[in-house]
């Protein structure tokens, strides 16, 4: 019973729009009971969009990662232009491109989930008899499913913890942290939905007779 | 059970999962979930901690940025060029288009800092020549594979990048610091090479022609002016490695935006062998259009996505090995063989056989800050030792059973990853040579710092 105490709380936290209100409800249990809700629901419905999306399916992970990409390259090219040739420097140029790298590296490593390009020792596994395969691809779905709500529960948190201090980027005068650090518990939010997508494609490869794994190539998929 | 043997068992569960296949990040990820449970460590630091790496250092950039480097003088056609001059300079010799694919390694990682981009970029462009020119393709293959080990000891290094973020080193002083053993690294293996192909009457001799040479080496100047441009930027301290990462993404940007331009309105035709093409026309290179560059920085930015996270959940297994006093036993252990050259070995030793079952950058966030202060203490200068462990690392690269270039190599090749084991032999020979002088010869990665 507390516990849906608790998960009610933070809904009432996240409806009155009070940093620190959500981060004191996210601190319950309840976050991880709530958060494995999100990441199962949230997951499966995103995976049911990318169905009926394609286009999205595709493009939603790279274009966040191309943009944050290009966005890194720009701000430190120009930060050496403006140095050397107008002799100045914006602040934020050293600041503000970490937290890009972060959103780039998190969107990425969902991405890398999609194409099942995570660095693995595959050797055995691509030997092993197809019911293995199919077992060993369960353990994957699960490993990552429940990696997926442990993340996106603590990062969440995290993000909280900076809306509720109010920190700032250096050297901006009003943007703060948590419009970036947010992203992170999203970016774990599209892995479980990869997870689940991975899983159907799985399951139905196992029922069909087809291949279950597949030789992934890091950078062919692009 | 005491907390001793439960972190065992964690660690024995997830040498299983390793062996099944599980991904090397989840891998580590559970070892540390694990691990903070029986530490009743709370899970928050966890998720704090991978968003802080990133946060902590501007430094660590480079890495995305030396990544997209590699691909855009892919694209550009500037990495074909690096080859074709590589080619005509050793063209002549037994085995030179193999050695001209190390030399190309060499200077490709000159201006990319990633291993595995070196090993795909060289060996999918050289692989296919090198079959048509009579070598044993699985030997082509491991050729392609050892010469991308130079992409992480030649500057700009995304693992020195790391490692000096770590270690709180200088990362210019571990880039200069990394020319000679690399460039020791390349000749070590071209002997190898050499050898191979002597006694195997492999490749097809080139006569060695001037013109050639000239010619390619003209048509390989943005190649070498985007070196020098890194080189210069970090050596006279103009610019910090990032910028220095910063400013060669915009200038291959432009040099292939403009190339594309040039090449379309002189109607310049790319595919023409060398002696058909005029030196004013080996001056641009194919180049890319604006709608093309999305897809090369895609690329890049799936290896960033695979890499990055490993880099982040490395840092919080660190702190946790920390925490179990990791540091204490491997110190009393490696005090235990006696002075200098024994720690140092014993050192050698752990990296070389934790890079058989790990990637490199899980072993340098791991080991490096247990082993360095360790190296330290019996007077081994950090930058030395920072040379030594990275060639260590590297070599990693080529051994199994987790030899990542190898499978990077069967990947862009289609050599099956076991055929090509047995010639990669000739190449760890020569590249532990070269790592067990650079460690007795110190003057070898400090030379070139004049504050050492």
């Amino acid at each position: 019973m507390s516990i849906m105490t608790d998960v009610g709380e933070i809904f009432s936290a996240v409806a009155s729009n009070d940093a620190w209100m959500i981060r004191e409800s996210l601190q319950s249990n309840a976050a991880w009971y709530l958060g494995t809700v999100v990441a199962l629901l949230g997951g499966l419905a995103l995976a049911a969009m990318y169905r009926a999306l394609p286009f999205v399916e595709r493009h939603l992970e790279r274009t966040i990662m191309v943009v944050a990409y290009l966005a890194v390259a720009l701000i430190i090219f120009w930060g050496v232009i403006d140095r050397f040739v107008f002799s100045s420097q914006l602040p934020w140029s050293t600041t503000i491109p970490p937290l890009l790298f972060m959103i780039m590296a998190w969107f990425g490593a969902t991405y890398n989930v999609a194409l099942r390009t995570h660095l693995s020792f595959s050797e055995f596994r691509s030997r092993m008899p197809r019911a293995g395969q199919f077992a060993c691809l369960m353990l994957d779905a699960v490993l990552w499913f429940v990696f997926s709500v442990i993340v996106m529960v603590t990062t969440a948190r995290a993000a909280a913890l900076s809306a509720s201090n109010f920190q700032i980027v250096l050297g901006t005068d009003n943007t703060l942290q948590w419009w970036f650090l947010i992203t992170a518990p999203i970016a774990f939010l599209l892995m479980a939905a990869r997870t689940f997508q991975n899983l159907f494609e799985d399951i139905a490869n196992w029922r069909s007779g087809r291949p279950l794994i597949k030789q992934a190539v890091i950078g062919g998929d692009v | 059970m005491t907390d001793g043997t439960i972190i065992t068992l964690i660690s024995l569960g997830v040498t299983f999962l390793f062996m099944l296949g599980v991904p090397v990040f989840l891998v580590i990820a559970y070892w540390v979930i694990g691990c903070s449970f029986v530490l009743n460590l709370t899970l928050d630091n966890l998720g704090a901690e991978l968003l802080n790496v990133f946060n902590k250092g501007f430094a660590l950039l480079a890495m995305p940025l030396f990544i997209l480097t590699g691909d855009l003088i892919n694209k550009s056609g500037i990495a074909r060029r690096l080859s074709d001059f590589a080619y005509a300079c050793l063209g002549w010799l037994r085995g030179g288009l193999a050695m001209a694919s190390l030399g190309a390694c060499g200077l490709f990682a000159a201006i990319s800092g990633s291993n595995s981009a070196t090993t795909a970029t060289i060996g999918s462009m050289l692989h296919p020549e090198m079959v048509k020119g009579g070598y044993d393709e699985r030997f082509s293959a491991a050729t392609a594979a050892a010469g991308g080990t130079v992409g992480i000891i030649i500057p700009p290094s995304i693992i020195f990048i790391v490692y000096g973020f770590l270690m709180n080193l200088p990362i210019s002083d571990l880039f200069v610091a990394g020319i000679l053993p690399g460039a020791l690294m390349v000749i070590g293996m071209q002997f190898a090479c050499w050898i191979i192909c002597r006694m195997n009457g492999w490749g097809y001799l080139i006569p060695l022609q001037l013109n050639r040479v000239l010619k390619t080496a003209f048509g390989a100047w943005l190649g070498f002016f985007a070196i020098g441009l890194v080189l210069w930027g970090i050596y006279t301290g103009k610019f910090s490695p990032t910028e220095a990462a910063g400013v060669t993404v915009g200038f291959c940007i432009i040099a292939g935006l403009l190339s594309w331009v040039v090449s379309r309105m002189f109607r310049l035709d790319g595919t023409k062998p060398w002696n058909e093409k005029s030196y004013l026309s080996m001056l641009v290179v194919e180049g890319f259009t604006i709608p093309e560059i999305p897809g090369i920085v895609m690329r890049s930015a799936q290896i960033t996505g695979i890499l990055a996270p490993l880099i982040a959940i490395s840092v919080v297994m660190q702190q946790i090995l920390s925490l179990l006093g990791a540091q204490e036993v491997i110190g009393d252990f490696l005090t235990s063989m006696g002075g200098y050259y024994p720690v140092l070995f014993t050192a050698m030793l752990i990296v070389f056989f934790s890079g058989m079952i790990l990637e490199s950058l899980p072993v340098t966030i791991i080991l490096a800050p247990i082993l360095a202060p360790i190296a330290a203490s019996v007077g081994v200068d950090p930058v030395h030792f920072s040379v030594i462990f990275l060639v260590g690392a590297s070599i990693g690269f080529i051994t199994p059973p987790y030899g990542l270039n190898l499978y990077v190599a069967s990947g862009v090749t289609g050599v099956p990853y076991f055929r090509l084991l047995k010639y990669t032999v000739p190449y760890l020979i020569a590249l532990i040579s070269v790592w067990v002088l650079v460690s007795l010869v110190p003057d070898l990665a400090l030379a070139l710092l004049p504050n050492r």
